[in-house]
């Protein structure tokens, strides 16, 4: 191999001891990086906790308060008197509640067809579908846009939804065709000898074996409409239909009937809008990391 | 069973198409893939075409679109100081921002592969970043970068620093500003996951010959693991380049594309001739030639790729 010989390995005693004072160090070493890389990644996490449960003077006192002196719990009480909130989130629910038995049902039929079936022109199909994901979504906005225009249909969750009824998008796809093809053909082939029809035999045989990759799906799914911006943001316009990313947007360029700065509110804003994601995190943190073993990126 | 000629040819010809068995998985293939393909052309290939026509009209949405050929195109690269601008700006973001991400992600993603006591704790931490909404996160750092109050600056004055940068307000530190952002939301997310995947992959025997030819461990980082992560490091690049050009929601939400033209990207150009002067037909035209780009970044990369990734056994 390519490693080239640094020195000649030693089998006496001195040089043991020497190997394994160097695996300490490179243990401290390992531990002090990773320590290093932990405080930054969760300093800002923290403070925007501690900003949320401070005073706007405090935290405009040009003498930085790591902890508030009293937790201001009414900060969050303030946030939902402020701005709707509460109907923001559950708008961002209902977006996810539509989107996500969609993906589930069409991406699986389509991953089904793509895994499963010998037609003219899969091949050509997958590739085109591979494709997609390369092309920037600006390509096909405009006309969209004026498509859905011309429907009527700003203002409502159609747009917003629509693609997740319609294969939910080539990644979501890929990842179920994967995990349809590691399902072994004899399953399938039994159910058929059976007498099984090909849509049950989805149902039936593959649905069950594939919720894994289904909770894998919902999730993402789950993370991508509570994080999108782009696409509400354009398709709506009335405050009451906002979901939480635009609205929190919104609360940071209002103007409110106080003029007092607003950062604590707007820090406990942030953190109401991510606490959802953070539970769905530790309630099934497995599955956040299975997209990326499904899709059998070994690379 | 596959037919050879189902799998080789479009559209297949043979006549052992015509078997009933041939003809089941035609028409099951078909059904099953049919809402893909509503999706497909009327979400993807129409508007697609759509924008390719509008790209060579006058267009407000409100009257109907006016023939005018090339002149938008004409436009963009004769008459538009801004496209220029903000396709640079796009450059600079996407430049320096993919490879230290990239880069950091997978040395975070070596340091968790290291066989040590209490790494799942680490990269739970290293992951949360990644889990806060992109909105969320803009409001944050806004917050602690902010130029007067913000805990960052407070630091940096108290260590000396008399006059330190307007972070997001400031020309110069503006994407700067985007990009530590970036960072931090990124390093330690899906792509480090995909890293440690990789990591995985690498087989064991080649760090135990390497050890006993006596390699220290930055020789194995240097001659094994690294050589054997380039196809990761490659497929994140690629995946970061299409992403990173495309940046809209963080410099939006941040600071509309100022402070001046400072974060005017690409897409918040194309945003802005969009939705708010109407220019549908300019916009779309801009819209094109950005695919053009990401398209060809994407196969310029692909080429590049033959010269530096290294797949193990083949």
């Amino acid at each position: 191999m390519a490693a080239t010989i640094e020195r000649i390995p030693s089998t006496d005693i001195s040089g043991d001891v020497y190997r394994r004072g160097r695996t300490h160090i490179q243990k401290a070493v390992t531990y002090i990086l990773l320590t290093a890389a932990g405080l930054m990644f969760a300093f800002p996490l923290f403070w925007t906790v501690s900003s949320s449960l401070q005073t706007w003077q405090e935290l405009r006192s040009y003498e930085p308060h790591l902890f508030p002196s009293i937790p201001q719990w009414a900060n969050y009480a303030q946030v939902f008197q402020s701005v709707p909130f509460a109907r923001w989130m559950g708008n961002s629910f209902l977006i996810t509640a539509i989107t996500i038995p969609g993906v589930i049902i069409t991406g699986s039929l389509t991953a089904y067809s793509f895994a499963r079936f010998n037609y003219i022109g899969k091949e050509f199909w997958f590739v085109l579908m591979l494709g997609t994901m390369m092309i920037p979504t600006q390509v096909t906005l405009i006309p969209q846009y004026v498509l859905f225009f011309n429907l009527k249909l700003i203002n409502t969750y159609v747009p917003l939804t629509i693609g997740s009824w319609l294969g939910g998008g080539a990644f979501m796809i890929f990842l179920l065709r994967q995990f349809i093809m590691s399902i072994p053909r004899d399953l399938d082939e039994a159910a058929l000898m059976d007498g099984a029809s090909p849509i049950r035999i989805l149902w039936g045989v593959l649905l069950p074996l594939m919720k894994p990759a289904l909770t894998t799906v919902a999730i993402l799914q789950f993370l991508g409409d509570w994080n999108e911006f782009f696409g509400p943001f354009i398709y709506l316009s009335k405050v009451e239909l906002f979901t939480a990313a635009v609205g929190l947007r919104f609360f940071q360029n209002i103007p409110l009937e106080s003029r007092d700065p607003r950062d604590h509110l707007l820090m406990a804003a942030a953190a109401i809008m991510t606490i959802p994601v953070i539970t769905l995190f530790a309630a099934a943190q497995r599955y956040f990391i299975q997209g990326v073993v499904l899709s059998g990126l070994k690379v | 069973m596959a037919t050879l000629a189902s799998r080789l040819k479009f559209p297949g010809m043979s006549e052992r198409l015509t078997t009933t068995k041939q003809r089941r998985e035609n028409f099951y293939g078909y059904l099953f893939l049919t809402p893909w393909l509503l999706g497909f052309f009327g979400l993807f290939i129409g508007p697609g075409l759509g924008s390719l026509y509008f790209s060579l009209t006058k267009y407000d949405v409100l009257s109907p679109p006016e023939w005018i050929g090339l002149d938008n195109y004409i436009k963009m690269f004769t008459d538009d100081p801004l496209f220029y601008t903000s396709l640079g700006r796009t450059f600079y973001y996407a430049g320096l921002g993919v490879p230290l991400g990239v880069i950091g992600s997978m040395f975070l993603a070596i340091l968790l592969n290291a066989k040590l006591r209490g790494l799942a704790m680490y990269r739970t931490l290293f992951f949360m970043p990644s889990l806060v909404p992109i909105v969320a996160s803009v409001v944050l750092w806004k917050w602690l970068l902010h130029a007067d109050f913000g805990i960052i600056n407070q630091w940096l004055i108290d260590m000396g620093w008399s006059d330190p940068p307007g972070w997001f307000g400031d020309r110069r530190w503006a994407i700067p500003s985007l990009i530590m952002m970036g960072l931090w939301q990124g390093l330690g997310g899906t792509r480090m996951i995909i890293f440690l995947a990789g990591l995985q992959g690498i087989p064991e025997s080649l760090y135990e010959a390497a050890s006993i030819d006596g390699a220290t461990a930055f020789h194995k980082l240097r001659h094994v693991t690294i050589p054997l992560l380039t196809p990761t490091i490659f497929f994140n690049m690629v995946l970061g380049v299409i992403g990173g050009l495309q940046v809209f929601t963080a410099a939006f939400v941040a600071t509309e594309g100022g402070s001046g033209f400072a974060t005017t990207f690409y897409s918040l150009h194309l945003y802005r001739h969009a939705f708010d002067y109407w220019n549908m037909g300019y916009a779309s035209s801009l819209a094109w030639f950005f695919a053009f780009v990401i398209v060809s970044m994407t196969i310029w990369q692909l080429r590049l790729s033959r010269r530096w990734v290294f797949y193990y056994g083949s």
